[in-house]
């Protein structure tokens, strides 16, 4: 086992890993920006370096720090949490060079899977379901135009290098493509340096369902069942539940069956997601996959009883996954909201410093974050605050748990997005497992009539 | 040191016009800012060398059994007087004070430098990089050791320009 884990990560994940060593009982190193001095996770760890300024580039995205503050720590392994450096093969490269353990997978696995089409092209490969479309990086709008007519309409170009939504345009009919696909390109340039774009079928009002993996050093590959993260807004989640309200035993089997898979033919190590789209009739086609711990990992560990952050330090340690398939089985129902400093309704940014703050409390909550009263939320990080969780023995009693919790939480100071929670939580649509991409539009969309 | 050596001290400060000097030896930690023309000496026993003000305590190579302390608000207080440049580690790194194990050290206190100066050497990832003065003056304090490790941030020396 490790002696010491340094955390390159910040907020509630570097307290999340935190936890988990702390109950292995390995020493941590907290690395931090001037900007994050009196964080928790600076407090709570047994040792804190300062690497830079508040700036991401010069602090938690800087690798020469991360690897200095290694270094002069004596840290053997490298907890990359996620966001910043989770999926940087560059750092997992340098970390195997400098003989400190990566906690993830290999480089190797971080860039195919981060590159989209050679990801889509290896699980073509494997067999793994994938949305039919351009077999790579389209290069004209020619070819455009008969590729979209090849897969038929609706279809939708996507740049290679990103996601979040840049680079991407539907067309539905064939007249469309080569304006649409000309825009996509000044698009991904913009947003990614590079203006490849690829074409796939467009998979209308799909839910997007992944499913959670852990492979160990051995061969060995478990699926935890999957994640509903259907309610997304500009491609970030706000709310994921698990079970999915539409999942049968059956079709998690048969899920499961093919993320473990996924993650086989990339001879995949330690935790990782492989997102799927779920269409009405029940198939599901391969997304991507994800390369780090996530941040709705809790939904699947409430479900489970695992701890997932535990199990990727002893992986990364040379252990045995201390599970097999058949020991995994999923209990009750798990709702998570992403409470962020933003406004409600506009969704604008809403730094500064919290005066008050409560977490709700009770049977069936979770907690995750490294908020508290007097905490400054500052302008260079992402904005969200707080993981609510909550576990019910059914979807009906997740939802009333999660409700009353929302009512409870304090957060002056502040603008959250608590509200917003709160009125999805009523909303006829999500309360009926009526879910899909298309969830938040909806929700959105100013209300006609009455 | 006795009252005698004391003595010795005082006036040698004196006749060398000295302005302010400190020295920390032992369990005795001297300060004389002088103020018209008397100085003033507040000599305290000192409690034994603690490094109390660094906002996170990193212990090189060995976990601190405690609890590292809350970091106060600002950069780590020191006892410097007002107008003293601070040189701040612009890395994370190994501080060294010589550019190899069998030279002498870059710069003494009391000596002058000059911008441009190499002041010390901060060792990271096997790189070491040549920390250079940014003003001319006077060294008038170092803050770190030979080999301590140290973060972004952290105050190297005080110059008085």
């Amino acid at each position: 086992m490790f002696k010491k884990i340094l955390i390159a990560n910040r907020g509630e994940i570097a307290l999340r890993v935190i936890w988990a060593c702390k109950e292995l009982d390995v020493r941590t190193v907290a690395v931090y920006s001037e900007a994050d001095r009196h964080s928790l996770h600076v407090r709570f760890a047994d040792q804190a370096v300062c690497i830079g300024p508040p700036r991401s580039l010069e602090s938690y995205l800087n690798i020469p720090a991360i690897i200095s503050a290694a270094e002069v720590t004596g840290a053997d392994a490298i907890h990359p949490g996620y966001g910043f450096l989770s999926e940087s093969g560059y750092l997992a490269e340098i970390c195997e060079a400098c003989k400190i353990k990566f906690i993830g997978p290999g480089p190797q696995s971080i860039r195919m899977m981060g590159d989209k089409s050679r990801a889509k092209k290896a699980m073509q490969r494997a067999g793994v379901p994938v949305i039919p479309g351009s077999p790579g990086v389209v290069e004209d709008e020619e070819k455009a135009e008969r590729t979209a007519r090849e897969i038929g309409f609706p279809a939708i170009l996507k740049a290679s290098a990103g996601g979040g939504g840049r680079g991407m345009r539907i067309v539905r009919e064939a007249g469309e493509v080569k304006s649409a696909f000309k825009a996509a390109q000044v698009e991904a340039q913009a947003a990614f340096g590079v203006p490849d774009v690829y074409i796939e079928k467009y998979v209308e009002a799909p839910r997007h369902v992944e499913i959670q993996v852990m492979a160990d050093s051995k061969g060995n590959i478990v699926h935890l069942g999957e994640r509903e993260c259907s309610i997304q807004r500009r491609h970030q989640k706000l709310i994921e539940e698990a079970p999915s309200p539409v999942m049968t035993d059956k079709l998690r089997r048969r899920m499961g069956r093919t993320a473990v898979e996924a993650a086989a033919a990339v001879q995949y190590v330690n935790a990782g997601t492989i997102e799927f789209l779920l269409d009405a009739q029940g198939n599901y086609y391969f997304m991507e996959m994800n390369t780090r711990i996530q941040v709705e990992h809790g939904v699947t560990e409430l479900v489970t009883g695992r701890d997932l952050v535990k199990e990727q330090i002893l992986v990364a340690a040379g252990e045995s996954l201390s599970f097999a398939q058949k020991d995994i089985a999923w209990t009750g129902h798990a709702i998570e909201c992403r409470i962020n400093a933003e406004d409600p309704v506009s969704f604008t940014p809403s730094p500064g410093t919290i005066r008050s703050f409560n977490v709700p409390g009770g049977p069936g909550v979770r907690v995750d974050t490294a908020a508290h009263e007097g905490a400054e939320i500052s302008p260079y990080y992402d904005s969200m605050i707080a993981k609510l969780m909550v576990h019910g023995r059914d979807r009906e009693e997740a939802t009333a748990r999660m409700k009353r919790c929302l009512d409870v939480m304090v957060v002056e100071g502040i603008k959250t997005t608590i509200p917003m929670h709160r009125r999805i939580l009523d909303d006829p649509d999500f309360r009926a497992g009526r879910l899909s991409t298309k969830f938040m539009d909806r929700f959105q969309a100013p209300k006609r009539g009455s | 040191m006795n009252l005698d050596e004391l003595k010795q001290l005082l006036q040698l400060l004196d006749e060398r016009e000295i302005a302010e000097f400190e020295l920390e030896e032992d369990n005795l930690k001297v300060r004389v800012r002088k103020a018209a023309r008397a100085p003033v000496v507040p000599a305290t026993a000192a409690p034994p060398p603690v490094a109390a003000s660094i906002p996170a305590p990193i212990a090189a190579g060995e976990a601190s059994p405690l609890a590292p302390a809350p970091a106060p608000a600002a950069p780590p207080p020191t006892s410097e007087a007002a107008g003293l440049e601070v040189v701040k580690s612009p890395i994370v790194g190994t501080f060294y004070r010589t550019p190899d194990p069998n030279s002498p050290p870059f710069v003494e206190v009391g000596d002058r430098i000059k911008p441009g100066q190499v002041l010390c050497i901060i060792e990271a990832m096997k790189l070491m990089n040549e920390i250079e003065a940014e003003t001319a003056g006077e060294v008038v304090k170092i803050h770190k050791e030979h080999g301590q490790p140290v973060q972004y941030g952290e105050p190297l020396f005080s110059i008085r320009p």
